[in-house]
């Protein structure tokens, strides 16, 4: 593949069963924000107004469940020797690389959608608010191991701010 | 009023009865010391017994300010109370803020001497603060017009974290003379607080011993101010609704238009002119300082070291007359001030200067890259569907330690960031600029309120170029871009990351020092 945002590199993809937690995640976060807009919308604009609210809230909803497979297939993370490269997006791609030298933490966090799948997501700190490092949907055991191993980077190959 | 809290006692003998000292702990005043030569013995200082009028004054101005705002835009609608409620209303408030502001002052002591720096504040909730003297980064004298009046200025001590620590208000003398001190013991180098304190007879913001750099004429900045494109904007906005009048034939919108449209061209223009009146850009021993101010005097000291990004803009009228202006991204400072007139800390690192002055602004806090060298490549002629005005103007290129990234098209900018402050690299792309085969650029620093990216290039090779970017980020060596080119002695011994001990290279306190900005 000639993709830009995939060189060569020893790329790895997150397990399949995320799908599942992000599609879950997905409808519990959007169920909710729908009913909130639907909600507002219908004791200020009208019901009517609200169940077209109602309908976009389902349809942007559906369309978060069925992209989130090919979501979790085009993220990816390789541990390069000297720094990290993360792939994420379908419409807006992106390719992060963070230094090992520049990282200041690593965060290893679980929800309880996570949890329910067993999966852990790694997040990255470095000085920067913007360098958003995050890894999601990793099984929990390979995010711990993931974040000892980073930081273990880091501390060889620590950079002067 | 205030008169009330016209001081009563000087600062150093304080009795002792007072029931903070007692219950606290705290090295009492007067206690004498246990050898601590130079001094006069250990001692609390508070803040200049004036204070408590100041900020009530202040206060009272704003009140004042409130009410006349009322006044003026005089809605026939609204009926006002009568004046004696009002001069009552403001007397009031400036009282409670007299009363508070005593409190305050009362329980306010701060050391300063040769074993520590320690602030001690609060009535209810006492709080004794201490800083390591090595980790102040900078520190800046700031006068607001009432201080200024009585010659007292407020000491703003920054040590990296959100928080500012403040000493108000202090004789103008003793601010420098304690900014001198603290920058020196900043330094590292042993400083005897009373010789400078001697040696700083300042009656105005600057010292015979500073080499100038750059300073900036009050018509300078005028002229800036009339042909920036902000102003312009005000300008098309009354603009506009002027014609919006014309056009429906309602011309009471003209003078709805007219009114706000002057008094904020008035507003804009003396906000530039007066805080930055005087801009001067200096050298001395203990680092580089912006002093700045017409009504408010601000001498805000400038830690090269933590300086992580440079944005240079120029609005369209500027390139006719050749003038740029400077801001920076400073760790720790928060936001990009746009306001120019807050006094205090400010990102602007030059209000509005020729190119040569740009240069010598960017080699005082850079020496080591010139931003002009740095070899740059335009964005390819597909670029113009995603940026069609700014096409032909987009650049960006990056030697081995400096990125420049040019952009935009009213409103030109640069955006230099070293490699050395880069936090990580990234490539950007939408689903337009996957059809033109194009990506952007960005890079992360830390701070991150300027933005700074290169957009509009050729997403083939862009991966390999990220690669080596980030070799050069990771396998920079040799000094820092802010250590200064020539060091005039060989026992040049300013703390280099490379070499230092392990707590230089701890990634968030590795720019602690400003020993390089000597």
């Amino acid at each position: 593949m000639t993709d830009p945002f995939t060189p060569d590199a020893d790329w790895q993809r997150l397990p399949q069963r995320y799908v599942s937690a992000r599609r879950l995640d997905a409808v519990v976060s959007n169920v909710v924000l729908t009913l909130v807009v639907v909600l507002i919308v219908g004791f200020t604009a009208g019901w009517s107004w609200a169940l077209w609210a109602g309908l976009a809230g389902v349809a942007w909803t559906v369309w978060r469940v069925l992209r989130a497979g090919r979501w979790v297939r085009a993220f990816g993370y390789a541990e390069r020797d000297e720094d990290l490269l993360i792939t994420s997006g379908l419409w807006n791609k992106r390719l992060t690389a963070i230094p090992y030298g520049r990282m200041l933490s690593v965060n290893v966090e679980s929800g309880p959608i996570d949890r329910a799948w067993g999966l852990a997501q790694v997040q990255l700190v470095t000085a920067s608010m913007q360098s958003a490092g995050n890894i999601p949907g990793l099984a929990q055991a390979d995010a711990a191991q993931l974040r000892d191993r980073l930081i273990a980077a880091g501390e060889a190959q620590a950079l002067p701010l | 009023m205030t008169d009330d809290f016209v001081p009563r006692r000087a600062i150093e003998d304080d009795p002792v009865d007072a029931p903070d000292a007692a219950t606290t702990g705290v090295p009492t005043p007067g206690v004498p010391a246990t050898g601590v030569p130079g001094t006069a013995g250990k001692r609390t200082e508070r803040p200049h017994p004036l204070t408590p009028f100041i900020r009530g004054w202040v206060v009272l101005l704003a009140a004042i300010i409130a009410f006349g705002r009322e006044f003026v835009s005089f809605d026939p609608n609204r009926r006002l109370p009568p004046v004696p409620w009002i001069v009552l209303g403001v007397a009031g408030v400036a009282l409670i803020a007299a009363v508070a502001g005593y409190i305050t002052w009362r329980f306010t002591r701060f050391v300063i001497d040769s074993e520590e720096l320690r602030i001690e504040t609060g009535a209810l909730f006492r709080r004794s603060t201490r800083v390591a003297f090595d980790k102040v980064q900078s520190i800046d004298v700031v006068q607001p017009l009432a201080a200024r009046l009585f010659g007292l200025a407020e000491l703003q001590i920054d040590v990296g974290s959100h928080e500012r620590f403040k000493v108000r208000y202090l004789s103008l003398a003793r601010a420098y003379a304690l900014r001198d001190y603290l920058l020196a013991r900043a330094r590292g180098s042993q400083a005897e607080l009373a010789e400078t304190a001697r040696s700083t007879s300042v009656l105005t913001d600057l010292n015979e011993a500073d080499e100038v750099l750059i300073k900036v004429p009050p018509q300078t900045l005028l002229l800036a101010a009339v042909t920036s494109h902000e102003f312009w904007g005000i300008v098309l906005g009354g603009v506009a609704l002027a014609v919006a009048g014309l056009a429906t034939g309602q011309w009471w919108l003209l003078l709805a238009a007219a009114v706000p449209t002057i008094s904020g061209l008035f507003g804009f223009v003396t906000r530039r002119v007066t805080g930055q009146f005087n801009y001067t850009l200096s050298r001395r021993a203990h680092g580089l300082r912006i002093s700045r101010g017409l009504t408010s005097l601000t001498s805000q000291s400038l830690p090269a070291r933590r300086i992580q990004a440079v944005q240079l803009s120029q609005s369209p009228v500027w390139r006719r007359l050749g003038l740029y202006r400077i801001d920076i991204e400073v760790i720790g400072w928060g936001a990009v001030t746009e306001d120019e007139d807050k006094s205090g800390v400010s990102s602007i690192l030059l209000p509005a200067g020729t190119m040569e002055q740009v240069q010598v602004a960017l080699a005082a806090i850079w020496p080591r890259v010139d931003f002009t060298t740095v070899p740059l490549e335009g964005a390819p002629k597909r670029a113009r569907w995603l940026h069609p005005f700014s096409q032909p103007f987009l650049r960006w290129g990056h030697d081995d330690q400096l990125v420049v990234s040019r952009h935009g098209w009213l409103v030109r900018r640069w955006q230099l960031v070293p490699l050395a402050r880069v936090q990580s690299v990234r490539i950007e792309q939408g689903p337009v600029s996957r059809r033109l085969r194009l990506a952007d650029l960005a890079f992360d620093t830390a701070g991150g309120h300027i933005d700074v990216h290169a957009s509009g290039l050729d997403a083939g090779p862009l991966s390999a170029r990220q690669t080596e970017l980030l070799q050069l980020v990771r396998h920079h060596v040799g000094p820092d871009v802010s250590d200064p080119v020539v060091p005039d002695a060989p026992t040049e011994p300013p703390a280099d990351p490379q070499t230092e001990g392990p707590d230089a290279l701890r990634a968030d306190q590795a720019d602690e020092t400003i020993s390089s900005t000597e």
